[in-house]
């Protein structure tokens, strides 16, 4: 018992396992430049497990910008960016991108090799495809991109027919691209193989976010942040599946046994956005007030299969018609209707006290709409939020006293309605 | 006539639809001279100020003929802040048209589809009947006024008609009855055949791109600085009239056809294929320069400027990007940019 006790206010042992998989991430990235096997970037959001069956090496340059901005550099790189005329006001991970090839960073430090070919869509936001563009011209590579329609409050099924219609025919346009520039042939079966991966992988993750659901909550954004990444850039192997199981039995034995993440937990939050990758830290000192975030959307998101209308079958059987309904009804684009509805309902299934929202400078997709989402929990479901600004990737837009006097001031908030 | 109103940042919005549905297109513009205060409850302040003023206009209350809204996708800002505005705004009617990035043949197909679920929902919503005849002779008036405006449009370039006078017809053009549109437009053809050069003075020719631009000020604030625009590839500009939509054939297709066709915006893919359209019109027009105008936050021209400095250079044409605050009180402070710019040409 007291060996499980000591894990308060750290992560779980099995999530030091994280950088073994990642390693193995950037090794087999390397053994495919050794190999000549084709490559590719892709944006978050495009559907890697399709790379993964046509036998070609994925690589998510945002996950390479929190990389750099983790090891401190991604201040440096957006600066060179910004010298080359980008605006002050783009995206910070763009920018991170650009100035880290630029300066031929190495992977440690968030670089990203020439890929074979670059994979984007729209469905997260329009900088994915601008980005590619601008780096697929400067790298003299073939671009595909998937656009895909923007589902809002008052789509109907009719349209969501037509709309998956629409990203299908690209999809099976992707596997004649890839053909074309890999020389690889579509297998259905691995293809298969893929998607069976894919769909464990994440339901390992939501199994994990089941237990948080526990009080105390046994997982900690600790695990969560960094634990996001083999949705990211994996999905579709083996290896991250074994090391989410281990996470998940860690965390259930932590359940079993009434211990939590924290020690004394007092109140339960949501943090709405993509964190502060320059400064994780950030997050634990909320500890200090006997705070835990026991829900975050952006790493939710990531383990796609959440529409019920995708089956394991369906996923299995037709994984390009499963892929076109998962990116119309992703969790981090959800219209606003839908969003508020399903916060209201994760703060009651989660226990969640109250809810911090990201307005996050370079990504004005998911801020927009965020003072709605305030009002409308705070009103409708009486659910006490509070907006902080910063950004995902540049540390001169996180004035730290600022946002924290204001976290301390909402937790006064939060611990004055306890009392009621 | 009741209108239709039309937030797009481009031009995708298929008027001839409209029309044939019995109502007058209705374009949304923004009023730079004031604070979009209640809007910013809504929308972050580091999010784009044009749509932001767009939506504080709609809040205080829009044209009390307007009896619906189309907004159609363009960038971010018009996908997320529409459904803001069916939280915020008191129309009944309203509808996103997911306007294609791509401009490939499935893209084709999409939009097909998605214009023809805009003429269900308007049929439904307003109990009318859209039929091909309809849109057959909407198809033949927008054209109509879209000859006269390429005709007009050649007065920029002779001296003759100011680029400020010219955006002034195009807006008014976006917010009248077509009828009126056509006779307000042969009436100024009339005038202008008989109109000399307006000056002997030396400004400078310029190609005006980048976000579209609805103040017909700021073009008069650039002519002050000893700038003529004489041709542009804006919305408020040739992007509105570059083509007829073919007159024969299944109307929807047809304008489905025409909006994919026609100069892009940054907002589509691949942007950087503005650039043909776009060093083709510098070197027809033989500009001295050309002014990439960016809205403050307006993220695709912001993505796509690098690019243009860089192939404009290659062309030898002087290019001059600049990032404009949607307020008249902020232009005075680019004056000494655009004089530079002017001197330099």
């Amino acid at each position: 018992m007291s060996k499980v006790e000591k894990t308060h206010n750290k992560m779980l042992n099995a999530t030091q396992g994280l950088k073994n998989i990642m390693g193995r991430h950037f090794l087999a990235i390397e053994q495919a430049y050794r190999d000549g096997k084709p490559t590719a970037w892709a944006t978050s959001g495009s559907p890697v497990e399709m790379l993964y069956a046509m036998d070609v090496q994925p690589m998510l340059p945002e996950n390479s910008a929190t990389v750099s901005a983790a090891q401190k550099f991604s201040q440096k790189f957006i600066e060179i960016a910004e010298s080359q005329g980008f605006s002050y006001d783009l995206c910070s991970y763009f920018k991170t991108n650009i100035g880290a090839v630029e300066s031929n960073a190495g992977m440690i430090e968030g670089g990203t090799r020439k890929p074979t070919f670059m994979l984007s869509t729209d469905v997260i936001c329009d900088t994915h495809v601008n980005w590619f563009q601008v780096q697929a011209e400067r790298m003299n590579v073939p671009h595909f991109t998937i656009d895909v329609p923007h589902v809002v409050s008052n789509t109907n099924n009719r349209q969501l027919n037509y709309f998956k219609k629409y990203i299908s025919e690209q999809l099976y346009e992707l596997v004649d691209f890839m053909e074309e520039v890999t020389g690889h042939e579509y297998n259905e079966e691995k293809a298969r193989k893929v998607s069976e991966n894919s769909w464990n992988l994440s339901m390992v993750w939501q199994d994990i976010y089941e237990l948080r659901k526990n009080v105390p909550c046994p997982i900690s954004t600790r695990d969560t942040f960094g634990g996001l990444f083999p949705l990211f850039c994996m999905p579709g192997l083996k290896a991250p599946i074994k090391l989410y199981k281990r996470m998940y039995k860690e965390a259930k034995e932590r359940v079993d046994n009434g211990i939590g993440a924290l020690e004394k937990e007092e109140f339960r939050l949501m943090f709405e956005g993509i964190p502060f990758w320059y400064n994780l830290k950030y997050f634990s000192k909320l500890e200090k007030y006997g705070a835990i975030i026991v829900y975050e959307p952006y790493t939710y998101a990531f383990s796609k299969y959440m529409n019920p209308n995708v089956t394991k079958e369906m996923v299995l059987n037709k994984p390009i018609e499963a892929m076109s309904e998962l990116m119309m009804s992703f969790w981090y684009v959800y219209d606003l209707e839908t969003r508020i509805k399903k916060f209201a309902e994760t703060v009651k299934d989660w226990k969640i006290d109250g809810v911090l929202l990201h307005e996050n400078m370079s990504c004005r997709p998911n801020s927009c709409g965020l003072y709605d989402l305030k009002k409308h929990l705070m009103e409708d479901y009486d659910i006490p939020c509070l907006v902080i600004n910063a950004d995902m990737n540049d540390p001169r837009k996180l004035n730290e006293v600022q946002v924290s006097n204001q976290i301390e001031s909402f937790i006064e908030i939060l611990r004055q309605r306890k009392k009621k | 006539m009741k209108k239709i109103g039309i937030f797009d940042s481009g031009v995708d919005t298929p008027e001839e639809i409209i029309l044939a549905a019995g109502f007058t297109p209705y374009r949304l513009f923004g009023d730079p001279e004031i604070e979009p205060d209640k809007a910013n409850e809504h929308i972050p302040p580091t999010h784009c100020l044009w749509t932001r003023n767009l939506l504080e206009l709609a809040i205080k209350g829009l044209n009390s003929d307007i009896v619906g809204i189309i907004t159609t996708h363009g960038c971010d800002r018009t996908n997320r802040e529409f459904d803001i505005w069916i939280e915020c705004v008191n129309v009944d009617f309203m509808y996103f048209l997911n306007s294609p990035r791509k401009l490939d043949s499935a893209a084709l197909k999409f939009f097909i589809d998605d214009l023809n679920e805009l003429i269900i929902q308007l049929e439904e919503h307003f109990r009318i009947k859209i039929t091909k005849e309809l849109l057959r002779e909407s198809i033949k008036k927008m054209n109509i006024i879209r000859k006269l405006l390429r005709e007009i449009s050649k007065y920029r370039k002779q001296m003759i008609l100011s680029g400020s006078e010219f955006h002034e017809i195009v807006k008014k053009v976006q917010i009248s009855n077509k009828d009126d549109a056509i006779a307000l437009l042969k009436v100024k053809q009339e005038e202008l055949r008989e109109r000399q050069p307006f000056s002997k003075k030396n400004y400078k020719k310029i190609l005006l791109t980048g976000s579209d631009l609805d103040d017909t000020e700021f073009i008069r604030f650039i002519e002050s600085l000893g700038f003529q625009v004489i041709i542009d590839d804006l919305g408020v500009g040739t992007k509105y009239f570059w083509d007829n939509v073919d007159e024969t054939g299944d109307p929807i297709e047809k304008i489905a056809k025409y909006h994919i066709n026609k100069p892009i915006h940054s907002t589509k893919f691949p942007s950087y294929k503005r650039f043909e359209v776009l060093s083709r019109l510098a070197t027809d027009y033989k500009v001295d320069g050309v002014i990439n105008i960016a809205q403050k936050f307006c993220e695709p021209v912001l993505y796509d400027h690098p690019y243009l400095k860089k192939k404009f250079k290659e062309l030898e044409i002087p290019y001059l990007f600049v990032e404009v605050t949607y307020n008249r009180e902020s232009y005075k402070q680019l004056s000494t940019r655009f004089s530079a710019f002017a001197e330099i040409i």
